[in-house]
């Protein structure tokens, strides 16, 4: 019975080390436990108390017939002698009633209540009143009987009879104190059965609970080798054949997934090329003509000086596309720290204000707290508000309002770069983000590119909302330290 | 017990004192008993006042206690009566109608016939209740040694305490032959009374009498006698007879009817 893959023991510390507490009270071994030792309780003290009282009954009934003989006898015995106020004969049948078990006193009573036998030599020749009938019960220890002798229906004396109930009560105490040890006995007897119990049929749910953990921490290779025969051995043979299934659906999942992520990776490199062809493509054709025209002798000078600015425009053109492409192909992975988003903002801001389109547009910061402190990589997040507010100023040539403005809410913060401009069209609403995909003509189509990958590096994305000749608004959220 | 001795004392006096009925133990107490309770309940509602009856465990004790007084009416045989009147007791009345007479009892399947000396048995056992059972024993050993039989000599002679257990005795075989006297006779069970045989009879003598002590108040004695004397006349008292087996009462007795009696 274990967890294969790992042996047993180290399954169980595995198991252990990552299972949430569970108090011992809730566990079914505990449960299981109690149950039983308390069946047993309950069976054992019905049992025990039954017994007790029935054997309770049966020493008091034995005390009564024994006491309801012996005064019977000992009336029959001393009735001549009482007749005859034999006081000897009288005499010899207490002294011989006195030397019966449980027997505390004895007394003879003639038909006047003058003691004529006692058990206690001081009462003979008494009078002594006989207590009332009925009154059979002497006291808490003490069984008090008294029998008439009677001749031809008179009655002609009184016999007294005490027994002691002490026997009786120290018998019936033992009873009940060997009862309370059997069902102690039975507790303890109980408990460990139903301990070990427990622990077999426990040990393999323990051993599953284990597999389980490790399935969830992503090893679907784990098996469980239960012995069990039982639901439990059933149990067994159902979570491996779920693990089998799940093992072969997740290699298969992992498998497309490959075969998709290369796909795309393939699409992409392709479609990368072809912007990247695209893109190269026109400055390349005028810088070719441009040498082809440089090359004719009879070029009139006119001609050579535009074609020589041609050729120096379309270079740097050139240039800037392979950079930008560079700066898309080689961003580094983020180094998240926190710091002050407003002041990044606000450095960010002195810059565009001192940038040579930005004339005509008016930037305004709206911070809600400052300093807000947000968990980010300065630079790369300074490239992405530099290239969002960037986008914005492009989009207003003529003059506009530019507002960057970051809102707190709960553990974010939303930065979002709001414009004047003309808006981006809808049908590019939805490819904007891709490498090359631009609205204007002199844009390279990777500024937005860079600024979702960054982004999508800090655990965000960008969101754009856009209408055309109204605005857009460029937003994400970064978590607030 | 002590707690309730204690108690008994304290809290109750000793009910209305008892008259002490005592019976010569001629049969065995519970015998007698049977015989003289309901004359005992008799004399009680005539006399307003509880009556005990007691008996003894043999003539001796029973005389020793008339003595002591420790009986207020007394039952006993004419001889011990003679001795009972000089300790201050006077007779009132006796049973009347039958003889007092004792009586010699065999077994009906006996070969002994009769008295007659030459056809006794040597070594032929004898019982008698008690040395001083006057019917049973002293009349009957007069009886007999006027016949020249001499009881002590030629017969193994044992004392069973009282008629009941000498008749049984006779019964069981345990002896050949035993005084006695017809009330105890007729007293026994009837397939005892079957098996016996009365073979002699002694001579009549004053019958059994019934005295009260001297002190007693006159009142009480003559509420005694008149109850005693007609108790044939009520349905009660001859139930009372019945049990004593003395059909015919009691009659008034006389002190000198008993002075010839003699042991």
């Amino acid at each position: 019975m274990r967890a294969m893959e790992l042996d047993h023991g180290d399954a169980l510390r595995a198991g252990k080390a990552q299972a949430p507490k569970l108090s011992f009270f809730r566990t079914l071994r505990f449960r299981l436990m109690l149950s039983v030792a308390l069946v047993h309780a309950v069976l054992m003290g019905a049992f025990v108390w039954s017994a007790v009282n029935q054997q309770s009954e049966a020493i008091r009934a034995e005390l009564r017939n024994r006491a309801h003989s012996l005064i019977t006898l000992m009336a029959v015995a001393s009735t001549n002698a009482l007749l005859a106020e034999d006081l000897g004969s009288l005499a010899e049948v207490t002294a011989r009633v006195k030397r019966q078990p449980d027997v505390t006193n004895g007394a003879i009573l003639d038909v006047r209540g003058d003691v004529l036998a006692s058990t206690d030599p001081h009462q003979v020749g008494h009078y002594l009143r006989i207590p009332p009938r009925g009154s059979a019960e002497g006291g808490r220890h003490r069984l008090q009987l008294e029998a008439p002798i009677r001749v031809a229906g008179h009655q002609v004396g009184t016999v007294l009879l005490g027994m002691s109930t002490r026997h009786l009560q120290s018998e019936l105490a033992a009873t009940r104190d060997e009862g309370l040890l059997f069902i102690l006995l039975a507790l303890v007897v109980g408990s460990v059965a139903a301990w070990g119990v427990s622990l077999l049929i426990t040990r393999n749910l323990y051993t599953l609970m284990t597999a389980v953990r490790r399935i969830g921490g992503g090893n679907l290779g784990v098996r469980v080798d239960l012995q069990a025969n039982d639901e439990v051995g059933l149990l067994g043979g159902a979570f491996n054949a779920m693990a089998e299934s799940l093992q072969r659906i997740s290699e298969q999942a992992q498998s497309e997934h490959q075969q998709r992520t290369d796909a795309e990776r393939l699409a992409c490199v392709g479609e990368l090329s072809a912007s990247i062809a695209h893109e190269i493509r026109n400055p390349l054709s005028a810088v070719i003509n441009a040498v082809k025209l440089l090359d004719r002798s009879d070029l009139p000078v006119s001609d050579r000086a535009q074609s020589i600015a041609i050729l120096n425009t379309e270079s740097l053109r050139l240039q800037r596309i392979l950079n930008d492409f560079l700066d898309f192909a080689r961003i580094r992975e983020s180094r998240l720290v926190i710091g002050d988003l407003s002041a990044l903002i606000e450095e960010v801001a002195a810059l565009i204000r001192q940038h040579p389109h930005a004339g005509p547009v008016t930037v305004e910061i709206q911070c809600d707290v400052r300093p807000c402190m947000a968990r980010h990589d300065p630079d790369q997040l300074r490239q992405v508000i530099l290239n969002l507010m960037l986008n914005g100023l492009q989009a207003m040539p003529e003059g506009g309002q530019l507002q960057v403005r970051v809102r707190c809410c709960g553990r974010t913060a939303r930065v979002s770069v709001t414009d004047t401009g003309c808006g981006i069209p809808a049908q590019l609403l939805d490819k904007i983000m891709r490498p090359f995909v631009t609205g204007r003509k002199q844009g390279t189509g990777l500024g937005l590119s860079i600024a979702q990958r960054i982004l999508m590096q800090h655990g965000t994305t960008l969101s754009i909302l856009s209408h055309v000749n109204v605005g857009t608004e460029m937003s994400f959220d970064l978590e607030v330290a | 017990m002590v707690a309730m001795l204690a108690a008994g004392r304290a809290a109750a006096s000793r009910p209305q004192p008892y008259y002490r009925f005592g019976v010569l133990p001629l049969q065995s107490p519970t015998m007698l008993a049977r015989m003289f309770l309901p004359l005992a309940d008799a004399l009680q509602q005539a006399l307003h006042r509880p009556v005990q009856f007691v008996t003894a465990p043999n003539f001796s004790s029973f005389m020793r206690r008339v003595q002591r007084h420790k009986y207020d009416i007394i039952y006993l045989n004419p001889l011990l009566y003679t001795r009972a009147r000089r300790w201050g007791y006077h007779v009132i009345v006796k049973v009347a109608g039958e003889p007092f007479t004792g009586i010699l009892v065999v077994r009906r399947d006996s070969g002994i016939r009769g008295l007659d000396p030459r056809r006794l048995p040597p070594g032929l056992r004898i019982g008698f209740p008690d040395p001083n059972a006057y019917a049973a024993t002293i009349m009957t050993r007069q009886y007999m040694a006027a016949r020249d039989i001499h009881v002590n000599r030629d017969m193994k002679v044992r004392y069973f305490g009282s008629q009941d257990s000498a008749l049984m005795a006779v019964y069981y075989g345990m002896v050949d032959m035993a005084g006695a006297w017809y009330p105890s006779l007729r007293s026994m069970p009837r397939h005892v009374q079957a098996a016996l045989r009365v073979i002699a009879q002694t001579p009549p003598q004053p019958q059994m009498p019934i005295a009260v002590r001297d002190d007693m108040p006159a009142a009480d004695v003559d509420r005694i006698t008149q109850l005693l004397t007609h108790l044939t006349t009520t349905a009660r008292g001859r139930a009372a007879l019945a049990h004593l087996g003395f059909n015919r009462g009691f009659v008034i007795a006389h002190e000198r009817e008993y002075n010839g009696v003699k042991p």
